[in-house]
């Protein structure tokens, strides 16, 4: 007998008991359905932080003031705490050799004033290797440049949004600007670079390091990003940062450097973990609905006992009617199968739809592997009743009623 | 009683006994059975219920094994077979009319004809084709898409018939064939038979029924477990 004439047999079974088949094949879809939900969810955010931290090169140091601390007692009272300042980020510079560019960087928030119309924005003072570091660019005009820092210049360039906000198509560039209170000029309009982290880029003006420590009283840098000219060298430079500012730190670390690619890895790695976990739940549905296969073919078995026992007679093998049950088994759960990963790629697309920010993506692992496991739920939780099948006496099978 | 034909018979029983386990005690279906079924032979094997009839049926029909003697099938002894062989035997050898037809109900009379040729592996069309011919042979050919539950007993019976004939086994084997027809659709049946028997085909009847007995070439007759000859059978009946 061949193994279509069994599918052929087996869909009739299963036609039958057209709402009992569709019933236990449910407990399938909606595991299968899960599973790849799940997953999709899982890629949808991890693609989402991928997004968000677009554009930040993998050869990226970040300096910040302060330790975190991953183990030892409370801080020693009076330990020296000391503020990245512009020195420390001109010996980086001097001393850096396997730098590209050191940027250091101060934050601050202001009022941006132009006529009547005015905006609270992030103001970030820079020197001028930040546009190449952070790969940020004006799209008019020109950005923070050495004699602007020396200076202290009062020029700013002004982010898309603020620019569009402040002076909508009009021409922005020449034009005076009050950031808190004191005037400046706009010699530069930034290109558009969306949103990362959270935080909006576009909504940002650029002034000049220093002027920016006049502007909001402090020579505290916010945080000194580093590019290491090899991507290859990015280990090498982290411990080259890390020396050089032990040392002008008078040998205390009072200073933190983290590396964007690291962290972006085991950030991911985190997120990989969260999608194996959610698929492993989704899982355990799918099993379920195996235990409820196996549960209907055992009903089906004894029902049809009268008919092994036919089929017996006229010569069907005991791995006849083994295969007939375990395809009927097998075909319920891929039926399940496959509607699940029909239900569950509907229900990512609609994700999609509903929340467009956040990018669901349905990686074809995870249909192939819902899918495989169904059937393979099939097979395993049909192998009992069918068994049970095949073992049956043809005769005791033919004198049941 | 034995007639004694030339030829090598088709089914050769030697002292076979038939045991079942019941609980504590053991229970005898069937105690040294010697019988010989030669081609062409029609026989009917008669006895009162509980005689041992069912277990000589399906001894002879290979759904049982003996406990103990010799059976043989065209010089094969059966006896050791495996269950997965005795399956294949029945598929070639045997063809079964049942007295409760065992047809499946909800399949067409034709594909309940397919049957035995699927297990057989007989490709889609030519099962068609003889299960159409096996049909014709018992005159159904006009009702083969009904399903079989639609049919009456009389039709049941006969396309249990067809179903034992398609894939012409050397013996039909009929357990009280007529045990739920009416009178004239048993007549019909018996007729069907003794057809089939003319044209070659060798026939073993288990029947209580004198009348349907009559019908076959030969007699044996069958109680409390033992083959007896019709004086001793008489005698027993009282």
């Amino acid at each position: 007998m061949n193994p279509f004439e069994f599918i052929a047999v087996a869909f009739d079974a299963l036609r039958t008991n057209r709402l009992r088949s569709a019933l236990t094949m449910l407990g399938v879809i909606i595991g299968v359905a899960a599973v790849i939900l799940l997953v999709s969810l899982g890629e949808g955010t991890k693609n989402y932080v991928e997004a968000q931290f677009a554009g930040l090169g993998a050869n990226i140091l970040i300096v910040t003031p302060g330790k975190i601390e991953t183990r030892g007692g409370p801080p020693v009272i009076g330990a020296a705490r000391h503020k990245l300042t512009l020195d420390d980020s001109r010996i980086l510079e001097k001393k850096g050799y396997l730098f590209g560019g050191v940027a250091p960087v101060i934050f601050g928030t202001a009022e941006v004033r132009y006529g009547s119309r005015s905006r609270n924005v992030s103001v970030l003072g820079v020197s001028p290797e930040f546009s190449p570091v952070r790969n940020i660019h004006v799209e008019v005009g020109s950005f923070v440049t050495d004699s602007d820092v020396e200076a202290k210049r009062r020029v700013c360039m002004l982010g898309r949004t603020v620019k569009r906000e402040l002076f909508g198509n009009a021409n922005a560039l020449g034009q005076v600007v009050k950031v808190s209170g004191a005037r400046f000029r706009v010699t530069g309009v930034m290109e558009r670079k969306g949103v990362s982290l959270g935080f909006d880029i576009d909504d940002i003006v650029f002034i000049p390091v220093r002027t920016a420590m006049d502007i909001f009283d402090t020579d505290a840098l916010f945080e000194i990003l580093i590019s290491v000219r090899n991507k290859n060298d990015i280990d090498s430079g982290k411990e080259l940062a890390r020396s050089l500012l032990y040392k002008s730190h008078n040998r205390h670390e009072d200073f933190t450097i983290t590396n964007q690619a690291a962290m972006l890895s085991s950030l991911f790695t985190i997120l990989d973990t969260l999608t194996y976990v959610l698929g492993g739940i989704a899982t355990i549905s799918l099993l379920v609905g195996g235990i409820g296969i196996m549960n209907i073919m055992l009903v089906t078995v004894k029902e049809r006992t009268n008919e092994i026992g036919i089929r017996k007679a006229v010569g069907a093998r005991n791995r006849d009617i083994l295969f007939q049950f375990l395809l009927e088994s097998t075909t319920l759960s891929a039926g399940g199968g496959l509607c699940g990963v029909l239900l569950g790629t509907l229900g990512a697309g609609a994700i999609r739809i509903l929340v467009p920010k956040l990018p669901v993506a349905i990686p074809p692992w995870a249909i192939a592997l819902a899918f495989t496991f169904s059937v393979f739920v099939g097979i395993f939780f049909g192998v009992y009743p069918a068994r049970k099948a095949a073992a049956l006496h043809p005769i005791e099978a033919l004198r049941y009623e | 009683m034995e007639s004694a034909p030339a030829s090598e018979p088709l089914l050769r029983l030697r002292g076979v006994s038939k045991i079942y386990e019941a609980g504590e005690h053991a229970v005898v279906g069937l105690e040294g059975a010697n019988l010989d079924i030669f081609p062409g032979d029609f026989l009917a094997v008669m006895g009162p219920s509980g005689s041992g009839k069912s277990t000589l049926m399906n001894i002879l029909g290979c759904l049982d094994v003996p406990t103990s003697g010799t059976y043989e099938i065209k010089g094969t002894p059966v006896e050791k077979l495996s269950p997965e062989a005795l399956a294949a035997l029945r598929n070639r050898e045997i063809g079964f009319i049942f007295q409760v037809f065992h047809l499946l109900p909800r399949y067409t009379a034709q594909r309940n004809v397919e049957l035995p040729l699927l297990y057989a592996g007989v490709g889609r069309e030519e099962r068609a084709r003889r299960a159409l011919e096996a049909l014709k042979s018992v005159g159904l050919e006009d009702r083969r898409s009904h399903l079989s539950n639609q049919l009456s007993g009389g039709q049941k019976q006969k396309v249990a018939i067809a179903r034992a004939l398609v894939n012409r086994p050397s013996l039909l084997l009929a357990d009280e064939p007529t045990g739920n027809l009416d009178t004239k659709s048993g007549e019909e049946l018996m007729e069907i038979l003794r057809q089939l028997n003319a044209e070659g085909a060798t026939i073993v009847v288990v029947t209580h029924d004198s009348t349907i007995a009559r019908n076959a070439k030969r007699i044996v007759y069958i109680i409390d477990g033992r083959l007896v000859t019709p004086d001793e059978y008489r005698e027993l009946r009282g």
